[in-house]
């Protein structure tokens, strides 16, 4: 019953707990961190430091709302903890929810996706000039204490990582202190970042995702700029192509509509939706005997989306097919 | 002449109805982009469970007996996005899940309870010994 509703712990917990001693009897240098120094990834910078970040002091307990406002300012928000506080503030648990974070970000029209549980691509992140807000345990796996704040630098050589953090406009930690604390959160961090930046170790499924959840949420322009900076990392990504004609088509501009779905079709033949919407939107622009074989194709491919390439097909056929049954009314 | 005349208006009628088809006529066909991602699980499914864990009679009469109210819940977990319901979802299958409920039903609903209720709505502090974030 100790499970924290905050976090998920992914990592086995004794071995979180084995960590915390060696911390306390000396600081080693903790596994992740290890791995980076014997081997540093590819790329990845001696040290950054992340320019921009406002420092709002937490009050009483509310360092989500704190570190959710510093974050998204830097991204180009004009917040205040204050407002923000309704949004993520559990008065009844004097915190905040992971999911919530997330939530609140992509709602204000931010790109907000969770990191890897991974000391270095939290370090990447850095590097690329993207502040990272970090869940931390600063007590035991089994008297916790949960924290959220805001990292904006490292140095590799001097071990050291910096952080906006509780009323420390500069908290500049050991990294191995940092990586404990950080360990017993399940290594919990996330991005809010303005649409159209690309996160450094973005994956293009958690990426696509996050500006889809963006469309749905109704935040379309900035859907549209995240759908537009991942096809430049990924230019036949489908989801991407489909978003961006869906959002275009959602305007009422169907030529950009039809030209998103027509590069969809195009680098996905066997694509249900992109041949479905092209079928739709072609139909809408007029031309009907092109959205009709679009339609037959999408609907003869199968799947889980056949229903609704055979509903777009039955449409579009019911009437079209009408003028040749008019002879028969005269 | 008035034959003539009949003839050329229903072939009006007929023109002008196909011509005003295309515009007006099919709506809705499109297939929106979060249902695009090949192999991701429909987002339905995830809430659908969800929605079905809030909904048997074991789970609201444990909510009753915490003071919450299961109408309350059922709205919070509309609210959600999807991902965030899977999160949710997630934590379900490490539930105990099968046919002896009893003690087990009731730290599954704990558990669900502190996630969903708890937490979510901040209607009660049910885990009196977590410690505040700092």
């Amino acid at each position: 019953m100790t499970l924290p509703a905050w976090s998920y712990t992914r990592g086995p917990r004794r071995l979180a707990a084995a960590g915390l001693l060696l911390l306390v009897l000396g600081g080693c240098a903790t596994p992740q961190l290890q791995e980076i120094i014997d081997d540093r990834p590819a790329g990845l910078a001696p040290s950054a430091s992340v320019a921009g970040v406002p420092f709002y002091p937490q009050e009483d307990y509310q360092c989500g709302p704190a570190a959710l406002a510093m974050t998204l300012n830097a991204a180009g928000a004009a917040l205040t903890v204050q407002e923000l506080v309704p949004q993520v503030w559990l008065p009844g648990r004097k915190g905040s929810l992971q999911v919530e974070m997330v939530a609140a970000a992509r709602s204000h029209g931010f790109l907000a996706l969770e990191l890897h549980p991974s000391l270095a691509d939290l370090l990447r992140e850095l590097s690329a000039g993207h502040p990272v807000i970090v869940l931390q345990n600063l007590g035991l796996d089994w008297y916790p204490v949960w924290h959220y704040s805001v990292a904006i630098g490292y140095d590799l050589d001097a071990g050291r990582i910096a952080l906006r953090s509780g009323r420390a406009q500069l908290e500049d930690l050991p990294l191995t202190t940092f990586e404990h604390t950080w360990a017993r959160s399940g290594r919990w961090a996330m991005l809010a970042l303005r649409p159209g930046s690309l996160p450094a170790t973005a994956v293009a499924d958690e990426y696509l995702g996050a500006a889809v959840q963006l469309e749905s949420g109704g935040q379309l322009q900035a859907a549209r700029s995240a759908y537009t900076a991942g096809l430049e990392r990924w230019p036949d990504a489908l989801v991407a192509l489909m978003g961006l004609g869906n959002i275009a088509y959602a305007s009422g501009q169907l030529a950009d509509a039809e030209a998103a779905f027509r590069r969809a079709a195009a680098a996905h033949p066997d694509s249900v939706a992109a041949l479905n919407n092209l079928a739709q939107t072609l139909y809408d622009r007029g031309r009907v005997k092109e959205a009709r074989s679009t339609a037959r194709r999408a609907a003869g491919i199968g799947g889980r989306l056949q229903p609704a390439a055979r509903h777009t097909l039955e449409l579009i056929e019911a009437h079209t097919t009408r003028p040749v049954a008019a002879p028969n009314w005269r | 002449m008035q034959t003539t005349q009949r003839i050329i208006a229903r072939m009006l009628i007929v023109s002008l109805a196909w011509a005003g088809m295309p515009a007006t006529a099919v709506h809705a066909a499109l297939i929106p982009t979060d249902q695009v991602a090949a192999g991701r699980a429909s987002p339905a499914t995830s809430r659908d469970r969800v929605h079905a864990f809030l909904a048997r009679a074991d789970v609201r009469a444990e909510m009753e007996r915490n003071g919450v109210d299961p109408q309350a819940a059922d709205a919070r977990v509309a609210a959600l996005s999807d991902a965030e319901v899977d999160v949710l979802a997630g934590k379900l299958d490490s539930l105990p899940a099968g046919g002896d409920f009893g003690g087990i039903v009731g730290a599954a609903v704990f558990i669900f309870l502190v996630l969903l209720i708890t937490d979510l709505l901040g209607l009660t502090k049910v885990f009196s010994f977590t410690r505040p974030i700092k």
